[in-house]
C-alpha cells in the first residue's frame, strides 16, 4: 500500500515549494520537468562536489589555469561558490588589503538622498524570497541596505542604480556575508563590468550595441528582422545586461553564468545573450511585426532550454562560436565612439 | 511586479503570427511598423491567431508608462492587466519591460503593448530613445509624494523633446486611495494638467479607481484616430475622461 501511495503523489508533492535560496516557486512552476532534470543534475552536482573538494583540499585559494577554468564552467558547488567568486574576482585580495574599510563606510554620515533612493527599492527586491521578508530572522533587507549604502558612498560616481539591488541580493544569498558581498559588488562594478550603472550608462548603451553587432555577424537573419521592424536592442535586452540575467533566467542558471563571469569576465554576458538568440533564431524569425518580435524575446527566456542549466552552460561555449576578448573590446571601442558622436 | 505573474501572464507572449497589412490604405508591411509616420508601429494582422483567442487583434499600439521611481507604474499596469493588486509583491522595474492587453473597442480588437519603464533618472537616457515610437504616454505621479509631483514638469519637458508631437498624453495622480498620506491635492493635479492641456485623473492601483478608464480612454483615442469612419463623430479624449472619471471621494467609486 505504501508503494501505491507513493506512486499517487505528484512531483508537486515531492518537490519543496521554496527553492534552496529562499525563492518561492512560481505558480506555473513545472514540477515534473524540474524533478526529471534534478534526477540527473543531482548526480552531476555530487560528482562536481567531490572533484572540487579534491582540487581545493582545504586550500583557501585557487590558481588560474585551464583545469580550474574547466571546473568553473562545469559549475562551482554551492559550498565553494563564495570562496571561488571572492578569489577569482580579486575581491578577497581587496578585502584583505582594506581591513575595516566596509565598517567605516557604514559608520560615516550617510547621504540622505542616496539612502532615500535605496529605501524605495528595499521592499521591491525579491518579495518572493522568504529571506527578504520583514518577518525573516535575520531579514536580508538589512544586509541589502547596508551593502548598497556602503557601496554608494564608496563609489560616489555610481551611487545607487536600480538593478544593483538585485545583484547585491544574490551576492548576499550566496556569501551570507555583508562585507564579502560589498567587495564582490566592488569587483563586479569596478573591474569586471563596463560602466553599466553610472548616470550616463554609457557602458550599458555600448554593450547593447555590441550585442547588435555580434548578432549581425553571427545571426544575420535576426539582425535583419530587428532592423526591418525597427526593434531597438535596448527594448529587449537592457534588463539582461543591467540585472545580469536575474529575474530573466532561472536562479540556478544565473548562478552558473555568474560562476563563469567572475572567472572569465563580462564577455560571458554576450555568450549567454547570443546563445539565447541563436538557439531560438527560427522562433524569433516567426515574428511578423514589432510587438510580435518583442513577444518572442520574452518567450526565449523560458522553458527547458534555460532550465537545464548544465546543458545550457555547455551550449554557451559552443553555440555562438568563437568570441575573443579582443573582438569584444574592438566592438566596444567602435560602438562607444559611435554613441558618443551621436549624443553630441 | 510579482515575478510569478510576470512569467505566468498568459497573453503576454506569442502574439499572432499574421502578416502585416493596412486595412485603410493597403500600405503593406514594413512601412507601417517603425517608420516615422505619426502612427508608426501600428500593425494590422490580417488573420486571427489560432493559438489563443484573447491574442487575436486588429490593430496594435504602443503605450508607455513614465514617472518617478515608486509612483506605482508597474502596479497600475498589473491592476489593468490582471485585475490584481498584491501589496508588497512588486519588484522594481529595471530598464524597460512590457505587457500586452487586448481590448475590445467598438467591436475592434485593440492590442495595447504597454511599456513599463524604470523611474530612476539615469534610465531616462536609455528609454527616451523609445519615446518617439510611443503612440501614447501615461505620465504618473504619486499623490503621497510631493517630489514626484514637482518632477512632472521635467517629465513633460522630456516628453516634448523626444515624443511624437501628436502623442496621446495623460497625467495620472496615483495612490489616490491613500487619504492619510496624501500631500498633493486633486486640484493641484487638475491645475497642472490644465496648464499643459493634458487630460488628468486620479487613479488607485490598489482599489482600481479609474485604472481601466485610463487605458480604455487612450485605446479609444488611438483607435478613433487611426481608423475613423467619416460619418462617425470625432472622439474627444478630454470630454470622455471628464464624463467617465470617478473621484476618490466616498460616494462614487
Amino acid at each position: 500500500r505504501g508503494e501505491a501511495d507513493r506512486s499517487r503523489t505528484t512531483a508537486k508533492d515531492r518537490v519543496q515549494r521554496i527553492d534552496p535560496y529562499g525563492f518561492e516557486r512560481s505558480e506555473d512552476f513545472d514540477y515534473d520537468s524540474y524533478e526529471e532534470f534534478m534526477s540527473t543534475y543531482l548526480q552531476i552536482l555530487t560528482r562536481r562536489s567531490i572533484k572540487w573538494s579534491k582540487l581545493l583540499q582545504g586550500k583557501s585559494n585557487v590558481e588560474r589555469n585551464l583545469k580550474v577554468k574547466r571546473y568553473v564552467r562545469k559549475g562551482i558547488p554551492n559550498e565553494h561558490r563564495s570562496l571561488i567568486w571572492m578569489t577569482a574576482s580579486g575581491a578577497q585580495e581587496q578585502m584583505e588589503k582594506n581591513p575595516g574599510y566596509y565598517r567605516k563606510l557604514l559608520e560615516a554620515e550617510h547621504d540622505a538622498k542616496l539612502v532615500d533612493t535605496i529605501k524605495t527599492d528595499l521592499n521591491r527586491t525579491f518579495p518572493d524570497n522568504i529571506q527578504f521578508r520583514k518577518t525573516a530572522e535575520p531579514c536580508l533587507q538589512h544586509a541589502l541596505f547596508n551593502v548598497l549604502v556602503a557601496y554608494g558612498h564608496h563609489n560616489k560616481n555610481v551611487g545607487y542604480c536600480q538593478g544593483m539591488n538585485f545583484i547585491t541580493g544574490y551576492l548576499i544569498i550566496v556569501t551570507k556575508d555583508e562585507e564579502k558581498s560589498f567587495w564582490l559588488l566592488e569587483a563586479l562594478l569596478g573591474r569586471i563590468l563596463p560602466d553599466y550603472y553610472t548616470p550616463a550608462m554609457l557602458g550599458l548603451k555600448t554593450d547593447q550595441e555590441v550585442l547588435g553587432e555580434l548578432v549581425r555577424l553571427k545571426v544575420p537573419a535576426v539582425s535583419q528582422i530587428m532592423v526591418q521592424h525597427n526593434v531597438m536592442w535596448t527594448l529587449v535586452v537592457s534588463r539582461w545586461f543591467i540585472c545580469l540575467f536575474i529575474d530573466i533566467l532561472p536562479v540556478e542558471t544565473v548562478l552558473r553564468i555568474w560562476d563563469c563571469m567572475f572567472y572569465e569576465g563580462s564577455k560571458i554576458i554576450f555568450r549567454v545573450a547570443l546563445t539565447l538568440i541563436k538557439h531560438n533564431q527560427a522562433l524569433i524569425l516567426q515574428g511578423k511585426n514589432f510587438p510580435d518580435i518583442c513577444d518572442k524575446f520574452k518567450e526565449i527566456i523560458h522553458g527547458a532550454f534555460v532550465e537545464d542549466c548544465h546543458a545550457f552552460m555547455q551550449k554557451i561555449f559552443t553555440e555562438p562560436g568563437s568570441l575573443s576578448m579582443t573582438t569584444v573590446n574592438k566592438l566596444r571601442e567602435m560602438c562607444r565612439a559611435r554613441i558618443l558622436s551621436q549624443e553630441q | 511586479m510579482s515575478r510569478k505573474r510576470a512569467v505566468k501572464s498568459k497573453t503576454s507572449t506569442a502574439a499572432p503570427t499574421a502578416a502585416l497589412h493596412s486595412k485603410e490604405n493597403g500600405n503593406a508591411g514594413k512601412g507601417t511598423a517603425g517608420s516615422d509616420a505619426p502612427l508608426n508601429g501600428v500593425v494590422y494582422p490580417s488573420r486571427p491567431s489560432l493559438s489563443n483567442s484573447s491574442e487575436f487583434y486588429d490593430i496594435a499600439f504602443k503605450v508607455m508608462l513614465v514617472g518617478d521611481s515608486g509612483v506605482g507604474k508597474t502596479c497600475l499596469l498589473v491592476r489593468f492587466k490582471d485585475g490584481a493588486f498584491l501589496a508588497g509583491s512588486f519588484i522594481s522595474t529595471v530598464g524597460i519591460d512590457f505587457r500586452n492587453k487586448v481590448l475590445n473597442i467598438d467591436g475592434v480588437k485593440v492590442k495595447l503593448q504597454i511599456w513599463d519603464t524604470a523611474g530612476q533618472e539615469r534610465f531616462r537616457s536609455v528609454t527616451h530613445a523609445y519615446y518617439r515610437d510611443a503612440h501614447a504616454l501615461l505620465l504618473l505621479y504619486d499623490v503621497t509624494n510631493k517630489t514626484s509631483f514637482d518632477n512632472i514638469q521635467a517629465w513633460l519637458t522630456e516628453i516634448h523633446e523626444y515624443a511624437q508631437q501628436d502623442v496621446v498624453l495623460m497625467l495620472l495622480g496615483n495612490k489616490a486611495d491613500a487619504t492619510h498620506e496624501r500631500v498633493v491635492k486633486r486640484e493641484e493635479g487638475e491645475k497642472l494638467a490644465k496648464e499643459f492641456g493634458v487630460p488628468f485623473m486620479e487613479t488607485s492601483a490598489k482599489t482600481g479607481l479609474n485604472v481601466d478608464l485610463a487605458f480604455l480612454a487612450v485605446a479609444k483615442e488611438l483607435k478613433h484616430r487611426s481608423m475613423r469612419n467619416p460619418n462617425e463623430p470625432t472622439f474627444k479624449l478630454h470630454d470622455y475622461v471628464n464624463k467617465e472619471m470617478k473621484s476618490s471621494g466616498c460616494c462614487k467609486s
